[in-house]
């Protein structure tokens, strides 16, 4: 047998077909609650989100950590039924429901199948408005958080973010301090404490509803008003915080010292825009992608694809209500600690010089075309739509962001990055510091602190 | 519900099974190859070996340079990667629709002629890249090894299980290009492969563009031993205890469960929900909710091909409590439940919660196109995405209890104890 040639030639890519973010059908209900519904065909599991406005400034700062608290325990026992009798009434439906808090507001998430969607609905009110709170079950979810602050000291990622938030942000910030609460902040919290955040913050005017999957022979409007129309609450006072300051000795070097560590983690931040930013948000998702987002990107062409020291280094600008951070992170062994970090810095330091054309477009077409399978399915939606609203957008941004990809060359990439992006890192270090903090030291990467992990 | 996603399918002349489903709704295609051959084929001294091999194939082919698999695909708008396991390799990409010849002319060139392209320096580096990726995931975090000791625990010596598919930093060192050579040349071939596309095309199309790239990749010797002799529940509990630093005690209790896709292996895996998966599994209400002497519990039902499964519950054990007293409750409950069985509202809600697990799982064109390899190559069976449910509507009461009574109960476990150091020492 003859060896087999190369089976054909290689093929050409034709065009993307057009494609549009799935459309959206609004109303608002009189209680003020915004109903957003998306039809897509062929998603038999609905995805419903509440997404709530409640930045987390509002906790009272000896309490934080109760909006977490608050979302968690949402479903532990309502007006009408134990928290036990609501877990099985959830099940028996094949409903999943869940709740979390961000920087902005609340989302509570259910996804069920088409057919149970009435029930979904009616059991989410339960749940927004009707909770109880009982002592057990309280104090129960602040163990569980107690533990789990625990769990994300011993990872090292985990650990790595932590120590940036508190060294990146100006003490006075809420930003600069653990989203869920610290241990004596969650300590603190009684049910009462939590009640009564609740009837303060969960409220349906300014609040959005999303429904999302296949909605025929659905009357979404009608259904939700069933469910949360005599929903009542005063609407609050919208008070806009201002971009999270940095803090004064921000750019400096935390090395946590965590012995025998066989990799050593690194968490690299410096200020982004937020989604508003002047000239668009498209450029900085192409960014992410281009310095970081790929094994072809700049930073593992070089860490992982040269260099063999780590399984993958990601980089991305993270938008917050207003401002942001442009973050690098992942892991490297241990023994590559000083010249993966000296690499890592002169990387994200020399994109400085600009990208070329070919990087770009290939960037553009990342994001541009794999819209359309990132979209696809009703939960990817649904969430999308719930985190916009509670910056006070649609998903007309997802559009528009996307359609100005187009204008996105490798002068408006330079230009992006150059703005926001100085050599003023923060830069975390967690691993063995009796082998590495002298030459993360030598590298003259700015001061060097050494704490325990 | 009755599910009746499209799909045809069709065998190549040189042994290809290719399996299309149309789906329009998105201007997409997925990609998925599965190829038969993975870490229950690796021979003693080269544990982790298919999953090295795997990443090899990211670095070239005859007319792909080294990384372009990667660059190409994601400049086109594809997402893309590949995963192994223990009993299979898969290879998958989803793609706008004009880059689906591309897609195919790659992944033909590299399970066709991948051995032109590799190289000593290809398999270094890609092997210090595989070793970062066991440093990040198992060495270096909590609890991260524990999975690694469940197999030990629960597979004889000399199974083909009995070694994660991650492999030994031993082994990894021992791979040698030769090996490489041989590996590729004994399980690559498109009659141990299967592909699936699914997305904006017609069968007809898929069919063409499938036998266009692989119709003359030749077909391979295959040499498939014997599927290993069922193993029965462990005849006596085992431990394995692990004193470390880790942030509190965890407890994994493993079992042996029935082969994947047979009523037995359904009836166990709604067993495994009921006692420990569910938000109200007995587990759940006992240890987490009534006693507060936990703060988690997991289930997890692997199932597999090689004559046994597995399963093992996960338990995180509260601070102040003390993980013996944690792990008799669980025994408790689980003669409890080999004893009366599930009740109907047990039933209900296990199948309720799997339905909607199973729908979701189904709602992506690329979750799906995995399914569909998974069954046709493993199985046989095209058609499984849209009968599982039925399959598992069938489970009874009976079966449940049954399953329980022979492969879940105390004197079969083998726990795994992750215990936190500073405690033990005092």
């Amino acid at each position: 047998m003859t060896q087999h040639e190369s089976v054909v030639e290689r093929p050409e890519v034709s065009a993307p077909e057009p494609w549009s973010f799935p459309e959206a059908q609004r109303a608002e209900l009189a209680n003020g609650l915004g109903v957003v519904s998306y039809d897509i065909p062929g998603q038999y599991v609905i995805s419903v989100r509440l997404a709530v406005p409640m930045p987390l400034d509002r906790e009272p700062r000896e309490r934080e950590g109760i909006a977490t608290i608050m979302a968690r325990t949402l479903d532990e026992g309502t007006a009408r039924h134990t928290a036990e009798e609501f877990a099985q009434l959830l099940e028996r439906k094949g409903i999943a429901l869940g709740a979390g808090v961000s920087e902005s507001g609340l989302i509570v998430d259910v996804d069920v199948p088409k057919r149970n969607l009435g029930e979904a609905l009616d059991l989410l009110s339960q749940a927004v408005r009707e909770p109880v709170f009982p002592g057990n079950e309280v104090s129960r979810h602040i163990k569980i958080r107690l533990a789990e602050i625990d769990h994300e000291h011993a990872v090292p990622g985990q650990r790595a973010a932590l120590e940036f938030i508190s060294t990146y942000f100006d003490p006075a910030e809420r930003a600069s301090r653990p989203g869920a609460g610290t241990k004596a902040t969650i300590s603190a919290i009684t049910p009462a404490d939590v009640a009564a955040f609740h009837t303060a913050n969960v409220v349906p005017c300014g609040a959005t509803l999303v429904v999302a999957g296949d909605l025929s022979q659905v009357d979404v409007v009608s259904e939700v008003e069933d469910a949360l129309g005599s929903w009542r609450g005063a609407a609050l006072e919208a008070v806009e915080s201002p971009e999270a300051a940095r803090a004064a000795d921000a750019a400096r070097i935390v090395f946590l010292d965590r012995p025998d560590s066989v990799q050593t983690e690194f968490y690299i931040g410096c200020p982004g825009p937020d989604r508003r930013v002047e000239g668009g948000w498209a450029a900085y998702q192409v960014l992410g992608f281009v310095v970081g987002g790929s094994p072809s990107a700049r930073i593992d062409a070089v860490l992982r694809e040269d260099k063999g020291f780590t399984y993958g280094i990601r980089s991305g600008f993270r938008p917050r209500r207003h401002g942001g951070v442009f973050l690098t992170s992942g892991s490297v062994r241990a023994d590559s600690t000083t010249e993966a970090l000296g690499l890592l810095l002169e990387i994200l330091d020399k994109a400085r010089e600009g990208f070329t054309e070919a990087e770009t477009q290939a960037g553009v077409d990342f994001i541009g075309r794999t819209a359309p399978g990132r979209y696809a399915t009703a939960d990817t939606v649904a969430d999308e739509a719930a985190g916009l609203s509670l910056e006070g957008l649609t998903t007309e941004f997802t559009t528009a962001s996307l359609r100005a990809l187009a204008d996105v060359d490798a002068q408006v990439l330079t230009k992006a990055y150059r703005r926001y992006v100085t050599g003023e890192w923060t830069v975390i270090v967690v691993g063995d510091a009796s082998l590495f903090a002298e030459g993360v030291r030598g590298l003259s990467r700015g001061e060097v602190a050494i704490l325990p992990a | 519900m009755p599910l009746d996603y499209q799909i045809a399918e069709r065998t190549l002349a040189n042994g290809l099974r290719v399996v299309v489903s149309e789906d329009h709704s998105v201007p997409n295609v997925t990609v998925n190859l599965w190829v038969k051959v993975g870490s229950r084929h690796e021979v003693e001294g080269r544990t982790g070996f298919a999953h090295l091999f795997e990443h090899l194939m990211f670095q070239g082919s005859r007319n792909v340079a080294s990384g372009e698999h990667f660059s190409a695909i994601m400049g086109a708008g594809g997402r893309l990667n590949a995963t192994t396991w223990f009993d299979r390799t898969n290879y998958f990409e989803t793609v706008p629709r004009g880059a689906m010849d591309l897609a195919l002319w790659m992944e033909a060139d590299r399970h066709g002629y991948l051995l032109d392209a590799v190289n000593q320096e290809n398999l270094d580096n890609q092997r210090d890249v595989v070793k970062e990726e066991k440093r990040q995931s198992y060495d270096n975090v909590p609890y991260g090894n524990a999975i690694i000791d469940i197999y030990a625990a629960i597979f004889p010596k000399d199974h083909p299980y009995h070694h994660a598919t991650i492999g030994s930093m031993e082994d990894l060192d021992a791979a040698s290009v030769q090996d490489v050579h041989e590996f590729f040349r004994r399980y690559y071939g498109p009659n141990n492969t299967v592909l699936t596309l699914v997305g904006d095309l017609t069968p007809d199309e898929g069919f063409d563009a499938a036998e266009r790239y692989f119709g003359s990749l030749p077909t391979i010797a295959t040499d498939a031993r014997a599927l290993a002799y069922p193993l029965p529940p462990l005849p006596g509990p085992l431990r394995d205890e692990h004193i470390e630093v880790v942030p509190s005690d965890r407890l994994h209790v493993a079992f042996r469960l029935p082969v994947d896709n047979t009523p037995e292996f359904f009836a166990s895996s709604v067993a495994m929900d009921i006692i420990g998966g569910l938000a109200t599994s007995r587990l759940y209400q006992r240890l987490v909710r009534r006693e507060q002497i936990a703060n988690g519990v997991s289930a997890h039902t692997m199932g597999l091909v090689d004559g046994v499964s597995l399963g093992f519950i996960g338990i995180d054990v509260a601070d102040g409590c003390s993980a013996d007293v944690v792990e008799a409750a669980a025994c408790e409950e689980l003669v409890r439940f080999a004893a009366e069985g599930p009740s109907d509202v047990e039933m209900e809600s296990a199948k309720a919660q799997s339905e909607r697990g199973w729908l979701s799982s189904l709602a992506s064109q690329e979750e799906r196109a995995d399914h569909i390899c998974h069954h046709v190559a493993l199985h046989g069976d095209s058609g499984y995405i849209n009968t599982f449910l039925d399959r598992l509507d069938e489970v009874t009461a009976a079966e449940v209890q049954q399953a329980a009574a022979w492969w879940l109960v105390p004197e079969s476990r083998a726990v795994v104890a992750y215990l936190k150091q500073e405690r033990v020492a005092q």
